[in-house]
């Protein structure tokens, strides 16, 4: 054990060789002092680095194995996500297509309503009728759709849907269920008019 | 002991010399080869594997929308996809089904094809042949071009080897033929042909980019190998100033009344006063820009409220009355006497439409009859300079700010070339051009208190951060006073209120300002054609003006007069009025004498 302690240096006289060496050598060893023999590596340690090692690349392997795995699953989600796009796009288009004026019209016409852009108010404040209120002729606008649009071709109107499209309950499912309930434009002009308070 | 020493470290050191010897050469066989392949070698080798590795695509830029003024779609990008194959590669394949694996040949892959796009078997054999004909290593033939999704994913499943689906943007107009004359279309390559779709391409257009990815043995692509090779960039929007339902509303109705009258062709223009910007501009025959070949005419592809100029007739008096008012030489009463012919000084020869006794009418009178003679004496108090002056800040002679394609300016001559005739022609109309959006331009500024708007089409390009370029100026310009214009619209109103058509175009609950117009149609080689251009343009509510409607129909053979034109003007103008809520008018129109 190496340490600092004071010593008493004396000459070590036994020691001191007062007669000629034996002829015989005498085997001599080197013994390392403890601090060094402490000091050696141990196989722990290497067994540690090894182990280190051996741990990284199986980790970098997993990882890259991972990876490509991953590389798969973003291939097929992309995919998926291209062909949602698509879906979404044409489901818009279809979307933007029967909301175009020429289908609304149309399908407004099926369902029994009449346009009539005759402008008359009710004021509030009085009940006064402003404009002369008339009722619907039908011919304003016209009937049959006099602009044209190609995309509506084939697309067929509320009225012509089949009528119980099941428990779905889709968009157009639920608007069918409703020309039962719309009578056809009062005839007799039904505004009241408000003449007393 | 020593020399054995001596002699080991003799050896050592050879050894360690071959070591360091043979390390030598091993590092430079190395760095030989690193030479040889990272610099001599480089770009061959890498372009080799990129060859073998890497895909390059297009990625498309989309082309700009049109949009109403409410964001309605009026021309869109959608994407579209065109099913080729590889007519060398064509050959019977194997299809695992359910059942096992089955033999398709050509000729029924051709018939499965055939029965989704709507073509027969044989047809598309044709194309495989007829590609295969013409170069017998042929890799491409087109079976069917622009194709929607539907289409695409029904080929996509029949999973045949050699046929292919390639992406190709298309062009789609949702609402067909509303506001087509005006959209304009693209051809079926995808290059703007008419319209606003050519005349905004500067903001619409869009530039493809490409992309290059690798891709493994096993066609699924490598992570992070993406690289933009050339970045893609999207048109910008163009935003029109117009109401698709109000457009498809007066196109309706003009095509209706145009059918009922036999009328050639026909336009509508419906602008806001306060502003300038046309809310709607209707054609008859109008186009459907998803179906363009529906249109034969080309002449009816386009708008013919810009680019068919016409000469106005009589709606054009309130461009004289208004001189005159504001040159301060008469006023609303002045009186004048207005026989059926009428010979000035000069030597012209002006009539009215049909035989009449000498009347005593105002300057009201005037215009409620249409007198072409009254007209005459209030017009020539004026110089032909003066008038001539009064015409131009109008915006007759010269294309408006409308920027649409090719607009036409009308003709107006010099007033130093009018002839004598001319000279009074000019007066109500006659012996110059103006296209409808002119005329509708002239009713604005007498309804504007006499400030002249710049005619609005498109409001601005806006870009994909919301930004708005393009922004046509809103400055107005004083063409008359205000008192002027006023006094212009106060005969209007008594026009409306008296003339021959008052009961066909009446609104209840609203004070309306307009005059009709039947002017003859030049036929184009200095004479005219027996038909009438026919026309009411007019504003309301009169007592504070909203809105213009201006109405031309050409040679409306089943009744050749206003009469065909005036029951349109009263529907558009009804559902103007109610669509944008304008209040019914209170008080009633001051009562303006016509005769005396």
């Amino acid at each position: 054990m190496s340490d600092n302690l004071a010593r008493v240096l004396r000459p070590n006289w036994d020691s001191t060789p007062d007669i000629a060496p034996v002829a015989e050598p005498r085997h001599i060893e080197i013994v390392s002092p403890r601090s060094q023999r402490h000091a050696r590596p141990k196989i722990v340690y290497a067994l540690s680095a090894v182990t280190g090692v051996a741990a990284i690349v199986l980790a970098q392997l997993l990882l890259s194995v991972g990876i490509s795995q991953s590389a798969y699953e973003v291939s097929r989600l992309q995919a998926s996500q291209v062909e949602l796009g698509r879906t979404a796009e044409s489901v818009t288009e279809d979307l933007v297509r029967v909301s175009s004026p020429q289908s609304l019209a149309a399908n407004a016409e099926a369902l029994g309503m009449v346009s009539n852009s005759n402008p008359v108010y009710l004021r509030l404040s009085d009940g006064a009728v402003l404009g002369a209120p008339a009722s619907a002729s039908g011919s304003q606008a016209g009937t049959a759709s006099l602009v044209p649009n190609s995309l509506l071709a084939g697309v067929p109107l509320v009225t012509d849907l089949p009528q119980n499209t099941g428990q779905g309950a889709s968009v157009g499912g639920s608007t069918t269920e409703r020309p039962a309930a719309v009578a056809p434009a009062a005839e007799s002009n039904a505004l009241p008019t408000p003449t007393t308070r | 002991m020593a020399s054995s020493t001596r002699f080991s470290t003799r050896s050592s050191r050879r050894r360690t010399a071959v070591t360091i010897l043979f390390l030598f050469v091993f590092v430079a066989v190395f760095v030989v080869r690193l030479i040889d392949i990272q610099v001599v070698r480089a770009e061959a080798l890498s372009a080799d594997s990129l060859g073998n590795r890497s895909v390059e695509q297009p990625v498309f830029g989309s082309r700009g929308d049109i949009v109403d003024a409410n964001g309605v779609v009026l021309a869109g990008t959608v994407m579209r996809y065109n099913i080729t194959l590889s007519p060398r590669n064509a050959r019977e394949f194997d299809r695992s089904t359910d059942t096992g694996d089955v033999t398709v040949t050509v000729a029924q892959a051709a018939a499965e094809v055939g029965a989704i796009t709507g073509q027969t078997g044989d047809e598309i054999l044709q194309i495989i042949a007829a590609s295969l004909a013409a170069d017998k290593d042929s890799d491409y033939a087109v079976v069917m071009r622009a194709v929607d999704v539907a289409v695409f994913r029904a080929i996509d499943k029949l999973d045949i080897p050699w046929m292919y689906a390639e992406k190709n943007p298309g062009r789609v107009y949702p609402d067909g033929a509303v506001a087509g004359n005006l959209v304009g279309f693209v051809s079926s390559g995808g290059e703007p042909q008419a319209g606003i779709e050519l005349g905004q391409d500067a903001c619409l257009a869009s530039t493809n980019g490409t992309e290059t990815y690798e891709k493994g043995a096993d066609g699924v692509r490598l992570p992070q190998s993406t690289v933009t090779t050339a970045q893609a960039k999207d048109g910008g929007d163009i935003v029109t100033t117009i109401d698709a339902d109000l457009q498809w509303f007066v196109q309706q109705v003009l095509a209706e009344q145009a059918v009922a009258t036999g009328a050639a062709w026909g336009n509508v223009v419906v602008q806001e006063v306060k502003t300038g910007k046309l809310v709607a501009v209707a054609d008859y025959p109008s186009v459907d820009p998803n179906n363009v070949n529906g249109t034969p005419e080309a002449d009816d592809r386009g708008s013919r409220a810009f680019t068919s100029p016409f000469e106005p007739g009589s709606t054009f008096k309130a461009l004289t009355t208004a001189s005159v008012l504001d040159a301060g030489l008469a006023t609303p009463a002045s009186r004048v006497v207005a026989p059926y012919r009428y010979l000035p000084p000069n030597g012209a020869n002006v009539n009215d439409s049909s035989n009449h006794a000498d009347l005593n009418l105002t300057l009201t009178g005037v215009m409620i009859e249409s007198s072409n003679t009254g007209m005459s004496k209030f017009g020539e108090l004026l110089s032909d300079q003066q008038r001539y002056d009064y015409m131009t800040r109008f915006g007759v002679g010269s294309a408006s700010e409308s920027g649409f394609l090719a607009e036409e300016s009308g003709t107006l001559r010099p007033y130093e070339d009018w002839d004598n005739q001319t000279k009074y022609a000019t007066m109500f109309g006659q012996g110059l051009t103006t296209t409808a959006l002119q005329v509708s331009s002239m009713y604005q500024t007498l309804a504007n208190n006499g400030v002249r708007m710049p005619v609005q089409l498109v409001a601005g390009c806006r870009h994909a951060d919301g930004t708005m370029t393009d922004v046509p100026g809103a400055v107005g310009t004083p063409v008359v006073s205000a008192k002027a214009a006023r006094d212009t619209a106060d005969i209007l109103e008594m026009v409306y209120q008296k003339a021959w058509l008052a009961k066909t175009w009446a609104i209840p609950g609203y004070r309306v300002a307009a005059k009709t117009g039947t002017a003859q149609m030049p036929d184009g080689q200095g004479g005219y054609t027996k038909g009438y251009l026919v026309s009411v343009s007019g504003f309301a509510p009169a007592d504070d003006p909203q809105y213009v409607v201006s109405v031309s129909l050409a040679d409306p053979v089943k009744l050749n007069s206003s009469a065909a034109s005036a029951p349109i003007f009263q529907e558009v103008m009804s559902q103007v009025l109610k669509k944008y809520r304008a209040v019914p008018s209170g008080a009633t129109a001051p009562a303006l004498p016509g005769t005396w």
